[in-house]
């Protein structure tokens, strides 16, 4: 059984988190037990290769999976199961205790309604606002997300943006109800590299300044590394290793998460000829054993037969066979 | 997943995809019964849709004489003048959307292939005759033609062949700029050449799509120019003109109505599920 | 914006101009002109006849002599009912055609869309497979077969409502317009519903739903709008395939309206009465074209300001 201890008074727990999907040809499973706490004004990355189950995750705690997929397990906040809740009452916590940015600006905002509309309705539902009202603080949190104009803008449509403006415009309808919570979904991925930065940084910023938490899924360790405080390191639906991003980057331990360091380009440090590769890619067939097994370096014979459990050491999980026997060693 | 699928050709898995849907595969039966029935049955009678029988006018439902489903008030049996009728539109239907289908992909193919100005030309005056209600367009041009049985096969040619044009065109432009027409041309393939042998070919699934909707479109026009008096007219049977001497009786006698009007609707009925069917297993983006 | 609406008055002209010359000359070529059919006629006659109808002129002066007509609205003497000009006749019918019309793309549209939601939202119970029964049956079997049935059923056999004709007042239009709006409530629910599962399927009702408004205000704000789309862009193929019935309808009911006087003016060879409704209809479709492509623009932003 995992052994994850209670943080003191986290924010958000969850415990056990399966997601599933009902495909034609059986069932997948997304997130095969995940476990993690989030701390109140921490900013947790989860890190993890397409198909590892990250974005499922967030979709899961805010109630979004598609038709055929099911979550099960508990996720904690404020007392109250998310997962357990109906449609009628995670609405409640949808959009003002906890709220959700989306990979893709172009597509997440919709092409007919004005933006300082959509910004609006949040506060127009949650809060009671008038329509003038809420567009006042909807002009005023365009102008914290640093959009030029904003008075203007706000009556322009979402393809009168930039993509890069347009996530500022989803990061505010985020933040402006100022959740205990935001979930982000690759904000930047869709994204120039040169936004990409400044996108990231107003996150982190004004998740300061809100006293928000920050769920943060990403593929690129550059992004984990530049806003998290800790990183949860997703492979196969599971969590192979959990630690704060300076131990998690100087010592990494699972071999998974080695794995990934050694494929990062870096400025600094030894030249080595080759960017190190993980050989193999992730596949669906999940069997008994550890997920990473197929593509495993390290591994030893029980890898394949049992799952890992994820252990907790000095200030770090991991699930890890190998780690854990030369621990105890 | 993909190293399990053998070679097979996108268009086998395309009609395996097609067989597997029962409702489609059903229909094809029935309406295959239909056509044998309407082409081959009559022959099965010693009497013809026109031959008058004084014995029996106006005779009912009779499964034990001569005429099964009795005779219309000239005394001509009825089951007989509804095949021989289905021979006419059904004829009129797939030859119709063949030729218009025809006509159609070929204009579409060289428009988008061309491009360019006469591109523009060729779908303005598209755009120009679409603007036409379309059952004016039928009326005016079976004038036009005279009136006759060819006039009435021209006319809703003509005006059905301005839909697969449309489709044709835009999937002609996409492939133009392709590759494997560079390929062609620097191989030294003449532009009719490739409009033949590169261009139409890989139009196949859009055609078959949109096209397979075309025949019941076609039936219908006919059906109806028929029923109106302007499409096939009396003596000759058509499903149409049949239904339309039907509605004139139906107050005592509705079988004249119901008998023509069940075989229509059936093969309408089958050709639409055909047309789902095609549409589910040839474009699978759609639904 | 006014841009917008001139450019597609300009090319509404350009068709109606189209229109008008095929129209024309179609009518002059055709074989069998409008007096061929009588009875023999001594040659003096004849060219008289000739003479008041003009159809002595050069073929150009005739159209420009139509033309010159069209300026003034005058389409034109009937050379049927010869007591009667186009005018006339198109005046007498068209009310009939158009409440016909209008109540048959209304009852259309409502109950079609209606149905096309129901479907969408409750996928696959019994709503949705009664919807699509309707959807099936409306778009495969044709009018003229579903005209004369109703008509057996609810006039003949029941009574409730009269065969046809115009003597019992707008009693008498409830089975027509019923009737001419079945197709296309058949094609607009089946429309409605696949769009409405295609748009719910979007991103950004995902987003709407993410901010915890409540589903109502999710799919009355947000889905909506992306689901009426190409439903209003069908109203113009609508309008134009309720103008097809209303010619059938007409004669099924036997309603005095323009599509009737149509068909008889096609089969008579009438030809002035002929394209003066062919003028009327072509005139309707482009107007009608032009106001749904303003509501597409007032509801997409997208689409205003030039393609």
């Amino acid at each position: 059984m995992p052994s994850t201890p209670m943080t003191a008074d986290p924010l958000l727990s969850v415990r056990d988190l399966r997601v599933t999907f009902r495909l034609p040809q059986g069932e997948v499973r997304a997130v095969d037990g995940v476990d993690f706490d989030l701390r109140k004004g921490e900013v947790l990355g989860i890190v993890g290769e397409s198909g590892s189950g990250k974005s499922q995750i967030l979709f899961a705690l805010m109630g979004l999976l598609a038709g055929n997929g099911g979550a099960s397990g508990k996720a904690m906040l404020g007392g109250r199961n998310l997962l357990a809740l109906s449609p009628r009452q995670l609405d409640q916590v949808r959009g003002s205790e906890m709220s959700i940015v989306f990979q893709d600006p172009m597509t997440a905002l919709n092409p007919y309604m004005r933006v300082g509309d959509q910004l609006a309705e949040g506060l127009i539902a949650h809060h009671g606002l008038s329509r003038d009202a809420a567009w006042k603080e909807a002009v005023a949190m365009l102008d914290r997300v640093r959009i030029p104009d904003p008075a203007a803008r706000a009556q322009a449509y979402p393809h009168q943006f930039s993509g890069g403006m347009r996530q500022r415009v989803m990061i505010a309808m985020a933040l402006l109800m100022k959740p205990a919570i935001l979930l982000a979904d690759e904000p930047t991925t869709a994204l120039d590299v040169t936004i990409q930065a400044q996108v990231l940084d107003l996150i982190a910023e004004l998740a300061r300044e809100t006293g928000t938490a920050v769920i943060l899924v990403t593929h690129d360790l550059g992004v984990v590394a530049r806003a998290c405080d800790r990183v949860l390191v997703l492979y196969g639906g599971q969590v192979m290793e959990e630690a704060a991003i300076d131990t998690l980057f100087d010592h990494p331990r699972h071999p998974y998460t080695q794995g990934l360091l050694k494929a990062m380009p870096r400025m600094e440090g030894e030249e080595s000829p080759r960017l190190g590769t993980i050989p193999g890619a992730p596949s669906a067939r999940r069997g008994p054993g550890c997920p990473f097994a197929p593509r495993c370096d390290r591994k030893i014979v029980i890898c394949d037969r049992e799952s890992p459990p994820l252990l907790l050491e000095d200030d770090r999980r991991i699930a890890c066979h190998v780690e854990a026997a030369d621990a105890v060693a | 997943m993909a190293a399990d699928a053998e070679n097979l050709s996108t268009l086998q898995l395309q009609f395996a995809r097609f067989r597997r849907n029962r409702l489609a595969i059903a229909s094809v039966w029935v309406l295959v019964l239909i056509v044998l029935a309407c082409f081959l049955g009559p022959y099965l009678f010693p009497f013809t849709g026109e031959d008058a029988d004084f014995d029996y006018i106006s005779a009912p439902i009779d499964f034990s004489s001569p005429h099964l489903f009795g005779t219309d008030d000239y005394g001509r049996d009825l089951l007989v003048r509804t095949l021989e009728g289905g021979r006419v539109s059904l004829t009129i239907g797939f030859l119709g959307a063949l030729v218009a289908g025809g006509i159609g992909v070929l204009y579409g193919a060289v428009a988008g292939f061309t491009g360019g100005r006469t591109d523009s030309l060729m779908m303005r005056l598209v755009e120009i005759l679409y603007g036409f209600p379309y059952v004016i367009l039928v009326i005016l041009l079976s004038l036009l033609f005279g009136g006759g049985n060819i006039a009435l096969f021209a006319a809703i040619v003509f005006t059905l062949w301005l839909t697969p044009a449309v489709i044709v065109r835009s999937q002609a432009e996409g492939l133009a700029r392709r590759e494997f027409v560079e390929a062609a041309r620097a191989g030294g393939m003449t532009s009719t050449g490739i409009v033949l042998r590169h261009i139409v070919p890989n139009c196949f699934s859009v055609v078959i799509v949109y096209g397979s909707l075309l025949v019941p479109e076609v039936i219908l026009s006919e059906s109806f120019l028929s029923f109106l008096g302007i499409g096939i007219k009396e003596p000759q049977a058509s499903w149409g003109n049949l239904i339309q001497t039907g509605t004139s009786a139906m107050d005592t006698d509705l079988r004249l109505l119901l008998l023509p009007g069940a075989f229509l609707v059936a093969v309408l009925l089958c050709l639409n599920f055909i047309a789902d069917g095609l549409r589910d297993a040839f474009d699978p983006n759609d639904r | 914006m006014l841009r917008f609406i001139g450019k597609r008055l300009w090319d509404g002209g350009l068709t109606l101009a189209a229109l008008v010359t095929l129209t024309f000359f179609v009518m002059r070529l055709a074989p069998g002109g409008p007096f061929s059919k009588s009875r023999k006629i001594s040659p003096e006659v004849l060219a008289n006849i000739q003479k008041t109808y003009h159809l002595d002129e050069p073929i150009w002066m005739q159209f420009a002599r139509y033309v010159k007509g069209l300026a003034t609205f005058d389409l034109g003497p009937s050379t049927r009912f010869r007591d009667y000009s186009v005018g006339d006749m198109i005046a007498s019918g068209l009310p009939w055609s158009v409440t016909i019309g209008i109540w048959a793309i209304l009852v259309a549209t409502l109950v079609g869309i209606a149905l096309g939601v129901a479907g969408a939202m409750r996928r696959n119970s019994a709503t949705d497979y009664a919807a699509g029964i309707v959807g099936v049956v409306g778009v495969a079997v044709p009018i003229f077969v579903i005209g004369p049935l109703m008509q057996v059923i609810f006039a003949l056999r029941l009574g409730w409502v009269p065969v046809g004709g115009i003597a019992e007042g707008w009693r008498a239009l409830i089975l027509p317009v019923l009737v001419l709006a079945l197709p296309n409530i058949a094609y607009i629910s089946r429309l409605t519903r696949s769009s409405m599962i295609e748009t719910l399927r979007e991103n950004y009702v995902r987003t709407a739903r993410a901010k915890g408004i409540g589903e109502g205000r999710v799919v009355r704000g947000h889905a909506l709008k992306g689901t009426l789309l190409p439903v209003i862009a069908y109203l113009g193929p609508a309008t134009a395939a309720i103008i097809t019935g209303s010619i059938l309808i007409e004669t099924i009911f036997a309603l005095p309206g323009i599509g009737r006087h149509f068909v008889d003016a096609a089969l008579n060879r009438d030809y002035p009465l002929v394209m003066g409704i062919t003028l009327l209809y072509g005139a309707l479709l482009i107007l009608l074209n032009i106001v749904t492509d303003l509501i597409r623009a007032w509801i997409d932003p997208r689409l205003r300001n030039g393609r």
